[in-house]
């Protein structure tokens, strides 16, 4: 349970040495150290990079590869800030965010409505569900040459291809979490007199959230890696474009940057959106097992 | 005054993958008045859950006719609240929250419901953890609010299926006396199934034993021990042991004939003659 993780830091009652027989005192003060870092946020999100940083240091310092293909977090470090003086990638990020936002939200406006109406009505639901397959089989980038056809090297094509990707992972998903809610909270909430209508608000669609919220999260990671296909394949400006533009003049650390970007983007949009949102949600309600539990 | 009444209820399931029809419930009848405390009791697989499930409105009835509180029952509905084993909480609802679900619905206004739900959870032992989630409280504590959930609607019957069942043999106990309590103070009309018989007489006014499948009812026995009921007192009052007593044997009577009937190849054939007469 989330809130497990706030309780009070555990203190050593005052006077009494906290040194487990044969510890030195050096060995105490790390454990406390490592104690007190473990408790921390930031520590918690970000320490995990420190060791594979490290590594990727390690490995250009020497020299295994040319520097023509691999470069240091120096490199990509100076490389960021070249590119933000310059205004580059900031207009890049905003490219790609608004065509993420575009195709997220068109995903989500039609992927749930269309999850919940497929789930609830058996007849619908047996005329879609070999639609839903096929055309979840058929690769949101396999869409891309005839979008082009269609909509040119536009928004709107990289917005179909990440709405594409989207919705059917995201239907699936809707339809496994109305299945899962329990029969016996159904019929519960009917004898204590809920309508149809009310089940479904008061029952189905929190009962299938954490489904629908895994869905979600699987979608958006979908979308993501969609909308950098789309850029490179479409490439008229963006993050994906970037990199895909760096390696054609050989630039290789833009291509390690855009990599960053990417990365850093996602984990910041699942730790400040999507794990929130789940932890106040369907984790609070003891639902789902949270990652931090204790037990 | 009859709250429920159940006559020549009869209910055939057909299996999905052979087809074939089953005789669950042969022909049961039996009524329960308002205020009054009704057991159910038989050998497993006779249908208790299905008679219950029927009065519910979960399932549909074969023949026959279920009437609560003067209304022939067609598919669930508020007259009729359900406390059921698994507890089946809300788990996104607080305590209170799931208190109040029926009231909500009824459309009881905001601090008229609340004010109730927190007079129900007093009354089951549960008050002060209105804001509690479901997942935060013990099995014996969930299956508290699920009482104080169907009381806080005022069904006419409220109907229950073995609710102590998962519940450690200890918490069962305390349970037990508590809805005794409960029963004793509020009177409400509770339909009660379980398989204990000791569970059955301590709770009871009078207690219906049905037969196995196709079940009947085989007798209806009267528990006229006096109320307020205690366990301690009642484990050592001589009429307690005769009535329970009495249940057993018309229980084991049944299991014994169960047994050799499902021993005997002749007598699975014959089981399913009778499932084919009663299409
Ligand atoms: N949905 C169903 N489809 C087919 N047969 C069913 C169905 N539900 C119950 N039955 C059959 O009906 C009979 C009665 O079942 P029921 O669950 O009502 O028994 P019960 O008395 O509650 O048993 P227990 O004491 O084990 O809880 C059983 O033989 C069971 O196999
Ligand atoms: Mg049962």
């Amino acid at each position: 349970m989330a809130s497990d993780t706030a309780e009070p830091v555990r203190r050593t009652p005052a006077g009494r040495t906290p040194r487990k027989s044969g510890a030195s005192p050096g060995v105490v003060r790390a454990r406390k150290v490592w104690l007190w870092l473990t408790r921390r946020a930031a520590f918690r999100n970000l320490g995990p990079f420190v060791p594979v940083i490290a590594l990727w240091w390690l490995v250009a310092e020497m020299g295994v590869f040319d520097e023509a293909f691999f470069v240091g977090p120096p490199r990509v470090v100076e490389e960021f800030g070249d590119l933000m003086e310059k205004g580059i990638l900031p207009g890049y990020l905003t490219d790609s965010l608004t065509r993420l936002a575009y195709g997220v939200g068109f995903g989500l406006a039609i992927g749930l409505p269309m999850g919940f109406v497929v789930a609830m009505f058996a007849k619908v639901r047996r005329f879609f569900w070999p639609i839903l397959l096929f055309f979840q089989a058929v690769a949101d980038i396999a869409w891309l040459p005839i979008v082009i056809v269609w909509f040119g090297f536009s928004l709107t094509a990289v917005t179909f291809v990440i709405v594409y990707t989207i919705v059917f992972p995201l239907m699936l998903s809707v339809v496994a979490g109305v299945e899962q809610v329990p029969r016996e909270l159904l019929r519960a909430a009917r004898s204590l007199g809920a309508g149809r209508t009310r089940v479904f608000f008061e029952v189905i669609l929190p009962g299938a959230l954490p489904s629908v919220a895994g869905g979600v999260r699987t979608g958006l990671g979908y979308g993501w890696r969609a909308l950098v296909a789309a850029e490179i394949i479409v490439g008229t400006s963006g993050v994906g474009f970037m990199m895909f533009d760096a390696r054609r003049v050989g630039d290789i650390s833009q291509v390690f940057l855009g990599m960053a970007v990417l990365g850093i983007l996602w984990y910041a949009l699942d730790a400040m959106v999507l794990a929130p949102f789940e932890r106040a949600t369907v984790e609070r309600w003891g639902m789902v097992r949270s990652l931090e539990a204790d037990g | 005054m009859t709250a429920l009444e159940i006559t020549g209820l009869q209910k055939n399931y057909v299996d999905a993958y052979s087809g074939e029809e089953v005789t669950a419930i042969g022909d049961v009848s039996f009524s329960v008045n308002e205020g009054e405390f009704v057991s159910v009791l038989g050998p497993s697989g006779c249908g208790k859950t299905t008679v219950l499930n029927i009065v519910a409105g979960f399932v549909n009835l074969t023949e026959g006719e279920v009437v609560v509180d003067g209304r022939a029952v067609s598919g669930p509905g508020p007259d009729r609240g359900v406390v059921f084993q698994s507890h089946a909480l809300f788990p996104w609802k607080t305590v209170l929250g799931n208190v109040v679900f029926g009231l909500r619905m009824k459309g009881v206004p905001r601090a008229e419901r609340d004010a109730k739900g927190k007079e129900f959870l007093e009354l089951v032992g549960l008050g002060g953890f209105g804001h509690k989630y479901p997942h935060e409280l013990s099995g014996g504590m969930q299956q508290r609010l699920g009482v104080a959930r169907v009381l806080a609607n005022e069904p006419a019957v409220m109907l229950m299926d073995e609710p102590f069942a998962s519940i450690d043999a200890q918490t069962r106990r305390k349970l037990q006396e508590d809805l005794t309590r409960i029963f004793e103070k509020r009177h409400p009309t509770v339909f009660f199934v379980t398989h204990d018989v000791d569970e059955a007489v301590f709770l009871s006014d009078r207690i219906v034993v049905l037969s196995k499948r196709p079940s009947r009812v085989r007798e209806i026995v009267t528990v006229d021990l006096p109320r307020p009921r205690e366990w301690r007192t009642a484990l050592e009052t001589p009429e307690f042991r005769e009535i329970a007593n009495r249940v057993n044997e018309l229980l084991v009577d049944d299991e014994g004939a169960a047994a050799g009937a499902d021993e005997d190849p002749g007598g699975a054939t014959d089981a399913d003659g009778t499932a084919v007469a009663g299409v």
